[in-house]
């Protein structure tokens, strides 16, 4: 580990404050920038939200909140509803995300390209629609799938029922593990074949290999996405919602939700939103246990050269799962929602006379509302994408480089990661008590929007950073600094372009879900600031599901473009390069 | 062709020049004032729960139409979020809607104890339909604008007409075992006001046969449109308006009238006491009880609140349904009730 610590003065006495601050590097201005951002983005709504605890509807000190909260067995129950949700969830998304990863990063499997854009596909579909399109799958009466078995093996009724906790752990999970998939994916990227060839002249085989020596290099990028899928999971308002309650069941999110019925409890919802926050430093204290004391370092600027692992006859039971699971996540549901936005009325399925492109037609080119909205939400997403990922890779640059001391370090990447666990809703009220009045008065504008969705979006920006930032050895930028560059031009010249893939990725990730944000979107925006998730919840409780499918499929398409286009400008399609960097 | 192009816009905007110069003549004096004072405010905003974003659009179209030159905004959602960002705006002092038309009517009490609402009489006052006129507020703190029925519906390519319930009771014949949907009392004004109505009518016990029979438990009233045209469940209690636009583009829905009374939801509006467009604020009111927006709604199967509207067609004029409406104090009293006891019955 190699540590640079503030340049001390020549003659080892202890300085003072102004000659140190004459020495100090200058790159500690932005560091500290990057903190004051962070107070604003996190620490103000936090410290908002934990005083609004504490605090009666007069706004003196009461704990009566927290009796209120969990002074219920109902309530416990959905606390405990949701560990399960999460676990099981995150789970579920290693078990699909990992294999799939591996198999497009490091082997010769067949139809890599179709997988991605089905990955891609699926990490666009906004999760409630589709929770939609799998109830029309799996509904226990007359889903597709249910019928499809009753008609083969003749029983009286299907195996399947979406709406449970199985079902629901199925459906965050379609919808959640292309984030385990792209962080092991850009972790297994800059394992360089040499270090499985040691293993393999030592004798091991290819799948020994992958199981002691490649995989095990990309655990602090599947640790870091197990907890970002379980924070995730449990933060999700729109699939519990469509398919816990009619499974008779609640989760925090939907027992939130009935806090703010009228009069709003703000104070309840606070106080019930904390042991999230709680539960939040336990997984960082976990991963610090798991992961601290081994090196991950893989990107040493020493060669690297990679090449694909030749699967053989495995190549097609490996396509096979990916194509399952892709078929669960993308393909089933994409059917279902471009047979609702292209009929003209969907209960009667499909036939050539209930064809119809009007619906699209209509959203697209006659409804003012859905246009405006559109170029709100891709501005809103790149803006807040920009934002939540230079703000963390400054801190993340900072804390790997044990730029602000270790404990400083712990306390900014907790609070970086801290506001994925608060459920949007209750952010979105944070944000709303923190700078809806002056001197911010930022209620009504664009900017609450942007700010809150890079907030919310903040951690994932930094567990790409800080994934990426950790596989880069400092020796590379030791050697720009013993050269005589400054640390500036070691991190223009050699982090960024080592970087530049993990950075694309990272803004992928947050751009997708920032288009498809709900939860804080809805208290925030305003007649001029409307956005297409908005726009979609309202089509889900207005019983148009053709305008509903529509307006989805618009966004999938529009996504997929931009992000194809992205890819074009970046110069080469990075995600399904083969060899080295 | 860039010259035709602006021939035709020039004599487009000349014909509604036109128009509204002969509009606003016959206009009687006190519309020809309100209209004038609202052009000085040039917009004006409504957050609104009474009608989908396409009725919404249309009515604001509506408007726009018959008073050129005032803009007319609308935040549509479910009555808790618009109540949500009423709160937020007046807390921020940051006032945007100068109306706010909300399906929970205990909403209207408690924005009068804050001070939020603004005290208006419609001139438009004696078109309102009859029978309605004892729902709005005597003391006209909010006027009825919007009515429609919540009833029985059910998938006619699974259920004949013949097997249809006929009334409320008939939902929980066990024949219905898994078959029925219903949305919550906590998510919907709608189905709250309902399940006053049944708890009034039939008891409590009405919803602990009802849960026997396992109904499939959305969350808007608008849910169980969703769950009858996915075949998912066959009958409901939903509401009128939307299952018969969904049935007009063809989805194989229908609706009963239930022999004990279809559930009547009248729905007020209020001009806002911090309105930042008052006037036009006042003109929307006044729009919302005329023959344009009456019409507009008719269109779109909600009920005329303005008299002597014709219903659409294959549709049964107001005055031959039998409807039933819990009183005002009732539904106030009673949903924070019945979402305890729906949650203690039904689990969740």
């Amino acid at each position: 580990m190699s540590t640079v610590n503030p340049p001390a003065s020549a003659a080892g006495r202890p300085a003072s404050l102004g000659e140190r601050l004459r020495h100090i590097d200058r790159s500690y201005w932005v560091w500290l920038l990057a903190i004051a951002v962070l107070v604003v983005l996190v620490v103000n709504p936090l410290v908002r939200l934990l005083l609004v605890s504490f605090q009666d509807a007069d706004g003196a000190f009461t704990l009566a909140n927290y009796v209120s909260a969990y002074g219920r067995s109902r309530h416990i129950d959905a606390l405990l509803n949701s560990l399960t949700l999460g676990l099981a969830s995150a789970t579920l998304c290693v078990i699909f995300g990992v294999p799939m990863a591996w198999a497009l990063s490091r082997t010769d499997m067949p139809f890599k390209g179709l997988i991605w854009i089905s990955i891609l596909g699926t990490f666009i579909i906004p999760p409630y629609l589709g929770a939609v399109g799998w109830i029309l799958l799996a509904g226990p009466n007359a889903g597709w799938l249910n019928r499809a078995f009753m008609a083969l093996t003749g029983a009286d009724s299907g195996p399947f029922n979406i709406y449970s906790m199985t079902g629901l752990v199925l459906v965050i999970a379609c919808y959640s593990f292309p984030y385990v998939f792209v962080f092991t994916k850009s972790a297994l990227d800059l394992v360089s074949s040499e270090m499985e060839d040691a293993a393999n002249i030592l004798g091991a085989g290819n799948l020994r290999t992958t199981f002691s020596i490649t995989l095990p290099l990309a655990l602090p990028a599947i640790i870091g996405a197990f907890i970002l899928v379980f924070l995730e999971a449990i933060a999700l308002f729109g699939s519990p919602a469509l398919l816990a309650l009619p499974g008779r069941f609640h989760v925090v999110t939907t027992q939130l939700w009935q806090f703010f019925e009228f009069p709003p409890r703000v104070g309840v919802a606070s106080a019930y939103a904390m042991p999230l926050l709680g539960i939040t430093i336990l997984l960082f204290w976990l991963q610090r246990r798991i992961i601290s004391r081994k090196g991950y370092v893989s990107l040493t600027g020493k060669g690297g050269e990679r090449r694909p692992v030749a699967l053989g006859k495995w190549r097609w039971p490996m396509l096979g799962f990916c194509l399952a699971v892709c078929t669960l996540s993308f393909f089933m549901p994409m059917v279902v929602i471009v047979q609702a936005a292209t009929a003209k009325a969907w209960g009667r399925g499909f036939s050539l006379d209930n064809f119809t492109l009007e619906n699209l037609y209509f959203t697209m080119f006659e409804n003012n509302l859905t246009r405006d909205a559109t170029i709100n939400t891709f501005t809103y997403a790149g803006g807040a994408s920009i934002i939540a990922i230079v703000l963390s890779l400054c801190i993340a640059y900072a804390v790997n480089r044990n730029l602000v001391g270790k404990r400083l370090g712990n306390t900014l990447s907790f609070l970086t990661m801290a506001p994925f666990v608060i459920p949007g809703i209750v952010l979105a009220i944070g944000f709303y008590a923190a700078y809806a009045n002056p001197p911010f008065a930022l209620y009504g504008t664009a900017w609450i929007l942007v700010l809150a969705f890079a907030t919310r979006f903040l951690p994932i920006a930094y567990t790409n950073s800080s994934a990426a930032i950790r596989s880069i050895n400092p020796e590379l930028e030791d050697a720009v600094r013993i050269l005589g560059g400054s640390r500036f031009t070691a991190i223009w010249r050699v982090v960024m372009p080592l970087l530049k893939r993990s950075l694309a990725g990272a803004f992928i990730l947050v751009f997708i879900p920032a288009t498809r944000e709900l939860s804080a979107a809805i208290f925030l925006y305003s007649i001029d600031t409307q956005v297409l998730s908005v726009l979609l919840f309202d089509k889900s409780d207005e019983g148009n599901f053709e305008m509903l499918a529509s307006i989805g499929l618009i966004l999938v398409f529009i996504t997929v473009a931009l992000i194809l286009i992205g890819f074009r400008l970046m110069g080469r399609d990075f995600m399904l390069r083969r060899t080295s960097a | 062709m860039k010259l035709r192009i602006r021939t035709v816009f020039a004599s487009v905007c000349a014909a509604f020049g036109l128009a509204a110069g002969t509009a606003s003549a016959q206009m009687p004096e006190w519309e020809a004032k309100l209209y004038e004072a609202a052009k000085k405010e040039k917009e004006f905003t409504v957050y609104t729960a009474h009608y989908n974003t396409e009725e919404a659009a249309n009515i604001c179209a509506a408007f726009e139409k018959k008073y050129p030159g005032v803009k007319c905004n609308f935040v549509r959602t479910t009555a808790q979020v618009a109540f949500q960002r009423l709160n937020q705006d007046l807390q921020a002092k940051r006032p945007v809607a100068s109306v706010f038309s909300s399906t929970d009517v205990s909403h209207y009490p408690a924005l009068r104890k804050m001070g939020a609402l603004m005290q208006y009489k419609p001139n438009n006052w004696d078109k309102m339909v009859d029978s309605l006129k004892e729902y709005s507020d005597p003391e006209h703190y909010s006027v009825t604008t919007a009515a429609a029925l919540m009833l029985i519906t059910y998938n006619t390519s699974l259920v004949s007409e013949a097997d249809a319930p006929k009334n409320w009771p008939d939902l929980l014949d066990p024949k219905w075992k898994d078959k029925v949907s219903i949305g919550h009392p906590a998510f919907s004004g709608y189905v709250g006001t309902w399940v006053v109505l049944m708890r009034k009518l039939y008891g409590w016990e009405y919803f602990e046969k009802l849960e026997k029979n396992n109904p499939q438990i959305g969350r808007s009233v608008n849910d169980t449109v969703t769950m009858l045209n996915a075949k998912e469940r066959w009958v409901a209690a939903g509401p009128e308006a939307t299952t018969l636009m969904s049935r007009d583009k063809g989805n194989p829905l229908a609706v009963i009238y239930p022999t004990d009374g279809a559930l009547l939801m009248v729905s007020p509006s209020s001009v806002l006491a911090n309105a930042p467009s008052p006037n036009a604020g006042k003109l929307y009111i006044e729009f919302l009880l005329s023959k344009e927006a009456a019409e507009t709604q008719v269109k779109n199967h909600a009920l005329s609140v303005v008299k002597g509207v014709a219903v659409g067609p294959g549709k049964k004029p107001l005055e031959e349904i039998k409807v039933a409406r819990p009183t005002a104090d009732e539904i106030a009293k009673g949903i924070p009730e019945v979402k305890e006891k729906f949650r203690d019955t039904f689990g969740i």
